[in-house]
């Protein structure tokens, strides 16, 4: 490319390499120095590599000056294969604070003994998942996203000891890869169609052009792809069984890094290289496009995440069922195609990746002292450890979009886009739709609660000792759930600045 | 020369086998192949539409080709990895004993 060194191309991947770097680094520091070192000796160690290595890079984000080739626009290296700005930024800095938070909910666990491997892994996952976010090639986003899902593959796999782990990773596995291998086959015919790879040159290509059977076959096959990565009805099945039988911080990092990641370039793809192939999904206007395959897989994944999350009897499985309803949710921002549905999307998606990961942690604790994530192992929880129980009800009351957490505001927003966006408020029927299935899932996160804090706890009612650490984790990550809620313009300001920064390119 | 269709007919015939042996498939390993079966179809497509498009000097599809042949060896070796983490549990391959996990 002219007129940009290799030192400056360095310059511009430095978050990236630092965390490979890191990566490494954990895997050598734990193989050749701590090997003979107790565990906990060790995890902690290993943990702080890689949170120096994940701190560095988001140091170097903020402090860094935006692109250097413009101020405001962002810059898009080698056909796209590297894209960066403020945007950009924004997102893979939410990425490495939920893997920080990810590091600190694992350090505590005690469910493996290659704790090397696994911090690197987590690690590995992260690169991709940043890669991911800044390509805008189709190339790159198939090998980031390759390079998020095998590593994501072997996190979940990693409790040896448990049978669940290892088929609940065979399960992810080959889900995957089906749809990657859809994905491939989507994006091969989006290229023969385009005659490029590039987002740009793929919207300039198709934007005029009549949509036929082929281009619906492409946008289809790659909406497989990605409503694999997001857990969408009907490409779910994996995510029960995957979030049950992974060791806690997998599952927790599945259901958050992963998440933004796979939301982010989805939402970029669609809205940039479709753009023109939008069709139109009002209800009784549908014509061919995307859309109308969005709002389906929509609809559907609100549908089934909440009605089947009412019936589960485990906690984790019964995340997962509330993560695909909120998938559900969080596609009405890729709907109204709009920039203030991306800005909309963005928040929702990241505030849940946070309080997601919160309810996780205590998820985490709890399984560990009880011995499993049953429902009823919650029971006077409340009495037991009354922190734990404050967090538990902070994360699951932002999760069903009780005012003032962040998940209220993330819906309200997120609604009132898809509202706006269209003619003649054509998503109506599905914003409707959304808000009733959204009281259908208070049921089941109050189900939780009622465990914690009134029913008694049945055999064990002496106090849960939590470490400090995991305390200050959890507390902190529910302050932030509160604070994002009552002052959503502290994420939401930025969003919206950036926004409109990278779309004046 | 062949026309571009035929290739593109050859490539969905070897999707949908690929498919096909992935969702009918009991053995594990079989399963892992008709992926690949599926991967590779879609390999095809890139080269045939690299080899028919207007400025075949770009290398684009041949690079992406080349990308996916690696991406595809490594999803191998994680999948078998996995596999043998089933087979030391279960003592079979048979994805409908695989079935602890329900609900």
């Amino acid at each position: 490319m002219s007129g940009i060194s290799y030192s400056e191309i360095l310059k511009l991947v430095a978050p990236e390499m630092l965390v490979s770097l890191a990566a490494l680094a954990v895997l050598a520091i734990d193989l050749l120095v701590m090997r003979e070192a107790p565990q906990r000796y060790r995890f902690w160690t290993g943990a702080a590599f890689a949170g120096l290595g994940c701190g560095l890079a988001i140091a170097w984000l903020l402090a860094m000056n935006p692109p250097p080739h413009s101020m405001s626009a962002g810059l898009s290296l080698l056909q796209g294969t590297y894209a960066d700005d403020v945007l950009v930024r924004l997102v893979k800095v939410a990425l490495l604070v939920m893997t920080l938070f990810t590091l600190a909910i694992s350090m505590e666990s005690n469910f493996t003994d290659h704790i090397g491997e696994y911090l690197a892994l987590i690690l590995l996952a992260t690169v991709g998942m940043m890669f991911l976010v800044s390509s805008e090639n189709l190339l790159m986003v198939f090998i980031s996203l390759e390079l998020t899902s095998l590593s994501l593959y072997i996190l979940t796999a990693f409790n040896k000891r448990n049978v669940e782990s290892a088929e609940a990773a065979l399960k992810y596995f080959l889900f995957g890869g089906m749809s990657a291998a859809f994905t491939l086959f989507g994006l091969s015919l989006v290229y023969g169609l385009a005659g490029s790879i590039q987002f740009s040159e793929i919207y300039s290509k198709l934007h005029a052009a009549k949509i036929d059977t082929l281009l619906l076959a492409a946008i289809v096959m790659t909406v497989i792809g990605f409503g694999f990565k997001i857990a969408a009805v009907p490409f779910h099945l994996w995510a029960p069984d995957a979030y049950q039988g992974a060791p806690t911080p997998s599952a927790a990092f599945i259901a958050s890094g992963s998440k933004v990641a796979s939301f982010f370039i989805f939402a970029k793809l669609m809205m940039q290289a479709f753009a023109g192939a939008e069709g139109n999904g009002a209800w009784r206007h549908f014509t061919p496009g995307w859309l109308p395959v969005v709002a389906t897989v929509a609809a559907c994944s609100m549908l089934l995440g909440n009605l089947a999350a009412i019936v589960q009897g485990n906690v984790k499985r019964l995340l997962a069922y509330s993560a695909i309803a909120h998938a559900g949710y969080a596609l009405l921002g890729l709907l109204s195609n709009s920039q203030q549905g991306m800005s909309s999307l963005i928040y929702y998606i990241v505030t849940y990746g946070l309080t997601v990961l919160g309810a996780f942690g205590v998820v985490a604790i709890v399984e560990e002292r009880t011995g499993d994530a049953s429902i009823s192992s919650f029971a006077g929880l409340g009495r037991r450890q009354p922190l734990l129980g404050l967090c538990m009800m902070v994360f699951m009351l932002s999760l069903a979009g009780i005012p003032p957490l962040a998940g209220f505001f993330g819906k309200f927003y997120l609604f009132t886009a898809a509202i706006g966006a269209g003619k003649d408020m054509g998503m109506l029927w599905l914003v409707i739709f959304a808000i009733a299935m959204s009281a259908v899932s208070l049921y089941y996160y109050l189900q939780v609660l009622k465990q914690i804090y009134v029913v008694p706890a049945v055999e064990d009612s002496r106090p849960i000792v939590v470490p400090v650490s995991s305390r200050i984790i959890l507390s902190l990550l529910a302050l932030v759930v509160v604070v994002l809620g009552c002052a959503p313009e502290l994420l939401l300001g930025r969003l919206i600045t950036a926004i409109k920064l990278a779309s004046h390119q | 020369m062949v026309p571009l269709y035929y290739y593109l007919i050859f490539s969905a015939l070897l999707f949908s086998v690929g498919l096909a042996g992935a969702l009918t498939r009991r053995n594990a390993i079989l399963v892992l192949i008709g992926i690949e079966l599926m991967l590779n179809a879609a390999n095809l497509n890139f080269i045939a539409f690299w080899r028919y498009s207007p400025d075949p000097e770009a290398l684009t599809g041949m690079m992406f080709v080349i990308f996916s042949i690696a991406v595809a060896a490594a999803e191998a070796a994680v999948g078998l990895a996995l596999i043998i983490a089933i087979y030391r549990h279960y003592r079979t391959v048979d994805l409908t004993k695989v079935d602890s996990l329900k609900g």
